[in-house]
């Protein structure tokens, strides 16, 4: 087995141990908590494929987690489609969507990708707004479907598969190669016979169709969907905080900074019913970790880590010549 | 008629304060090649400072002006070293970093001042508040005339400042190419930190009219964040000039939408047309700017 393969095993055998133990040991509202935790991993590591590997920072995901409720949600209560078929066809409404606006917007680049991506969430907010069939500001009610449980089992399973896919195709595929190449140089990469556009499109199509799979999740966990919640800078801005901070192209950093970020997030809330000062905490250590590490956590250490390696021998070379 | 010509004076008027939001923001961009994403909450702040210092000294918001202009002018002067810093870094992407960093700042604004103010809208009245013009049967609110003629005001003073001083000289020389004007002699760290100051403080004392205008409160930034990138988009990131005709343009859009189709829909079309913009005309509508 090669060692990739055999990581994977180890680690997803470790993660569905926690999960079990965690789901015959907490109580109902800890479990919520932790599903949160598991939606959380699965977001930043979605918008991880897009705006980490391939260094196009989109600010406008929520877009994407909202179509897939929103479809969820409609199809659920107007058409009275079973759930799991309504949240399949939510991640394909989210590709579609993603699949119409990159060809277009991935032509921008830098910052003006990012207010592109930017203006699409909002616009999609505000016809969330505006619609009938959305509800407008008043949103959406959905039926009790089915237990908590089976929501946070659904929840893992969805961040499970993004951490699968991140890992086997992104980080050890070819994949993952073609788009970290563009990401340091699109020309070159381009001269390598990478057809850059159609790597970027693919990655933000699944970048994108995975928080739609979760955004429908959502909307039957939560059993109520607004404009706001679901577009909003609540679900938005996160994603690219918690990535940013763990390490933007590295498959430990969303996950790791999404369960402390997300955590931090429930303590202010249960303690101090604070959850704006969560925001004082994401804007304050993405300005550090900007100016001081700008790899994140774990891109910073993983440099720290090769840096050393590599440092050892190099001074015996010295030594020896001197 | 006399709506048509409303809706058209409604939107001139407002279009004068975006005008003020917009100069130092494409300004800024112009000599340091950032986009600051946290304009909306130095417009947000300005207005909080306005409304506290009418609060407790109860005096007209509008003579907090000044003040407001200072107080922002030394907030940008204090920011601007960390933008440096991030300038003159040798990471990848340098750019992108910077906006980052704005993003991070305007969400630890946001939610700080969320977390002291609450949700809550506040209001505060001028001597012009409650109080209006009428002109060949157009209604004219007077403390919208008086933002207007401000901006206008602004307007000139900057462009005097850029095309009569010697240091206008030394910013329009970094704006065209930094390596150059060093070599020519201008401290460009000087004045790239002067021009982030200047554009702190215009956008400061913007807040203070938008909130005489309307209301403040802790989450009204994100507007005016995408309003100044939609008006420096459309002028062309980077050419000022084009400002004046994308402020007025902003205020018309939203003026005629409001009326003809319903104030509902002005944010979508707002966000719409910035949207293709980006897509069909990134350097502007004049095409002037910089892609």
């Amino acid at each position: 087995m090669k060692r990739a393969t055999r990581d994977l095993c180890l680690f997803s055998l470790a993660a569905l141990i926690i999960m079990l133990v965690l789901l015959f040991t907490l109580d109902s509202a800890n479990l919520r908590v932790v599903t949160g935790v598991y939606m959380w991993i699965g977001l930043a590591l979605s918008w991880n494929i897009i705006g980490g590997y391939t260094g196009y920072l989109s600010f406008g995901h929520a877009a994407f987690f909202g179509i897939g409720a929103y479809t969820t949600a409609i199809l659920v209560t107007v058409a009275g489609w079973p759930f799991p078929l309504a949240v399949l066809t939510g991640g394909v409404a989210a590709g579609v969507l993603a699949a119409l606006i990159g060809g277009p917007t991935l032509r921008l680049a830098g910052a003006y990708f990012a207010i592109g991506t930017w203006a699409v969430a909002l616009c999609m907010l505000q016809l969330a707004n505006i619609l009938d069939i959305t509800g407008g500001a008043y949103g959406i009610s959905l039926p009790s479907l089915y237990s908590d449980t089976v929501f946070y089992l659904l929840m893992f399973a969805l961040a499970w598969l993004v951490f699968f896919f991140t890992w086997h195709y992104i980080e050890h595929g070819s994949f993952g190669r073609k788009l970290e190449a563009l990401r340091e140089n699109e020309l070159a990469a381009e001269m390598l016979g990478i057809n850059t556009n159609r790597q970027k499109l693919l990655a933000f199509i699944v970048s994108a169709v995975f928080p739609g799979l979760i955004g429908g999740v959502y909307a039957g966990w939560i059993v109520f969907i607004e404009p706001n919640a679901v577009f909003g800078s609540n679900i938005n801005d996160p994603m690219i905080l918690m990535t940013i901070l763990g390490g933007a192209g590295t498959v430990m950093g969303p996950v790791i900074a999404a369960v402390v970020l997300y955590l931090l997030n429930r303590i202010l809330w249960i303690n101090w019913s604070a959850d704006t000062a969560y925001l004082i905490f994401l804007g304050f250590l993405t300005c550090v970790v900007v100016l001081y590490a700008p790899n994140g956590l774990v891109g910073t250490f993983k440099a720290w880590l090769a840096n050393r390696r590599r440092s050892l021998p190099d001074t015996q070379d010295d030594e020896e010549a001197s | 008629m006399d709506l048509l010509l409303q809706t058209l004076v409604n939107g001139i008027l407002i279009g004068g304060v975006y005008l003020i939001i917009t100069l130092g923001f494409n300004l800024a961009f112009g000599v340091l090649g950032v986009i600051d994403f946290a304009v909306g909450e130095w417009v947000m702040l300005g207005g909080f400072t306005g409304y506290w210092l009418n609060h407790y000294l109860g005096l007209d918001p509008l003579l907090f002006l000044p003040v407001t202009f200072v107080v922002f002018v030394i907030v940008g002067a204090l920011v601007y070293p960390m933008l440096a810093r991030l300038l003159k870094g040798r990471q990848h992407a340098r750019l992108l970093m910077v906006f980052v960093f704005t993003f991070g700042l305007s969400t630890l604004l946001k939610g700080g001042a969320l977390t002291a103010w609450g949700f809550n809208q506040r209001a505060m009245d001028s001597f012009f508040s409650a109080r209006s013009v009428e002109l060949a049967g157009v209604y004219m609110p007077q403390i919208r005339l008086v933002a207007f003629f401000f901006g206008v005001l602004i307007t000139v003073a900057v462009a005097w400042m850029l095309y009569r001083t010697r240091f206008g000289l030394s910013v329009r020389a970094v704006a065209q190419d930094e390596g150059k004007a060093r070599l020519m002699g201008v401290n460009t760290n000087r004045v790239a930190a002067l021009v982030y100051a200047l554009y702190a403080g215009l956008t400061g004392m913007a807040g203070v009219l938008i909130g005489v205008i309307y209301t403040v409160t802790p989450q009204m930034g994100v507007q005016y964040t995408i309003f100044a990138f939609f008006i420096a988009v459309l002028a062309g990131l980077g050419y000022v000039p084009g400002v004046l005709l994308a402020a007025l343009l902003l205020g018309l859009i939203q003026a005629f939408v409001a009326v003809y189709i319903g104030s509902a829909y002005s944010l979508l079309i707002v966000f719409l047309s910035l949207y293709l913009i980006l897509l069909v005309a990134p350097r502007g509508i004049l095409n002037r700017g910089r892609a």
